[in-house]
């Protein structure tokens, strides 16, 4: 058996007897991204609806704005709140560098977009005489909006699974406002990143092995709703 | 008794240009009224005004002598069945139910009303069935029952024999006839002129967006009459 073949036998040891270590970088994975994307899930969708129902000035430039916020790379948040969170920084008196709340945050700016954006696309394609219907059966605009919400839910939770995608697979953000401590801020992309440079090839590969998964699993769940 | 509903100097414009105007329209309850004219006269327009779902730019509307001044609790008295109605994702009981919560009316009260109205509009033991599982005749009759569950006093009707099919017609007709003595007033908009005469206790006739008036109908019917 080859270098490959036996470290993926090991990686899958150390998934099968939950190996402390991988337990932890996964936890902490999941926990920083869950908390990120229920935060960009509460900005981001009234966001899309809003701009989805409104028409008016400078609207063009908001999305824009938008979609440009879509593509930001990783380490660019991650600089900017690192700027932001370090000592000399406007906000170094809370202490957060190096947190699972500085991860949150940045996470958080990089879903929000994401959950918007697609939120503003399932409100854009959604029937036209939804809003109306509502109205018309007694609902107030804000009631109209939330009967929106409730037919276009599928595209709605498609938008916040893709956010979820996006934030438990990046590294920037982990990496430069997480500072990648051992059972703290150390996620699975940072842990796959290091323990690969210092050769732990297989507890990379372990850790590999277990974030494809989740991928999998969110892309399956995505496809479900999709197809409703 | 107080009309339903006036209109006073209304005039709708889409973008720049005109659309609609009515001078002067009176609705006395308890009456049909069949709206009628060529397409893009503003049958829709008018029925969409009356429902407060489209502003006029200029003009007033009153409700039973009141001022529009809280549209959302005056859309409550009035109900619109599109043409091609839409209704919510679920069963046909969610969206009987949409309206009747919210009026905050009780699970007693709402149950009976539902099943009594499904019955009125031949859809017994429709409860349970989803919407997406209906034939076209029966969108329009659960959007109709959807309405009169709601108990309006001015029931607009955006061509609603459009989908029905020739055997169902006259049951339908006959229940249209009948709502009147639930103190429903009924405005109609249809193609058929035979209809207009059979349902309508008066017929209002649009004409390039201009309502006309009673004279000048009678002295259009006349001159039709006489080939002047």
């Amino acid at each position: 058996m080859g270098y490959l073949g036996e470290s993926l036998l090991t990686a899958l040891e150390l998934i099968i007897n939950l190996d402390r270590e991988v337990r932890t970088t996964a936890w902490v994975s999941l926990y920083t991204s869950s908390c990120a994307i229920v935060i960009a899930a509460l900005l981001g969708v009234p966001t899309g609806l809003w701009l989805g129902l409104n028409r008016f000035r400078g609207r063009q430039i908001l999305l824009a704005l938008l979609n440009t916020l879509m593509a930001l790379p990783t380490v660019v948040v991650g600089l900017l709140l690192f700027g932001l969170l370090s000592r000399q920084g406007p906000l170094g008196p809370l202490g957060l560098l190096f947190t699972p709340l500085a991860m949150i945050a940045g996470q958080t700016v990089l879903a929000t977009p994401i959950v918007a954006n697609l939120v503003l696309a399932a409100v854009t394609g959604a029937d036209q005489r939804i809003i109306n219907t509502a109205l018309t059966l007694g609902a107030s605009r804000f009631q109209a909006a939330i009967q929106l919400l409730r037919e276009i839910r599928f595209g709605v939770m498609a938008a916040v699974i893709a956010g979820f995608g996006r934030v438990i697979a990046e590294v920037g953000v982990a990496m430069m406002l997480g500072g990648n401590i051992r059972n703290s801020t150390r996620t699975m992309t940072t842990a796959i990143a290091l323990e690969t440079s210092k050769g732990e090839f297989a507890f990379g590969l372990a850790l590999g092995v277990l974030l494809l998964s989740v991928a999998l699993l969110v892309n399956l769940f995505l496809n479900v709703l999709q197809q409703r | 008794m107080p009309p339903v509903v006036s209109l006073n100097n209304i005039l709708v414009l889409q973008g720049d240009s005109f659309k609609l105007s009515v001078e002067h329209l009176v609705l006395q309850p308890g009456l049909i009224y069949a709206l009628t004219g060529a397409n893009g006269s503003g049958k829709s327009t008018l029925l969409r005004v009356m429902a407060l779902l489209t502003p006029p730019f200029e003009g007033t509307i009153e409700f039973s002598g009141n001022k529009t001044n809280n549209p959302a609790r005056q859309r409550q008295k009035v109900t619109l069945v599109e043409q091609s109605p839409y209704l919510f994702k679920g069963k046909v009981i969610d969206n009987l139910s949409y309206g009747l919560k919210l009026r905050g009316i009780d699970n007693n009260e709402r149950i009976r009303r539902i099943t009594t109205t499904l019955a009125n509009v031949g859809l017994e033991g429709f409860e349970q069935r989803q919407a997406k599982e209906l034939s076209g005749g029966e969108i329009q009759r659960v959007a109709l029952a959807r309405a009169l569950a709601l108990k309006p006093e001015l029931l607009l009707l955006d061509e609603p024999t459009a989908n029905i099919d020739s055997s169902s017609l006259q049951g339908y007709e006959a229940l249209l006839r009948d709502l009147p003595k639930y103190g429903v007033t009924v405005v109609f908009s249809t193609h058929d002129p035979s209809q207009s005469q059979r349902l309508g206790d008066q017929v209002l006739r649009l004409d390039n967006g201009r309502l006309l008036s009673s004279l000048q109908q009678r002295l259009d019917e006349r001159s039709n009459l006489y080939g002047t």
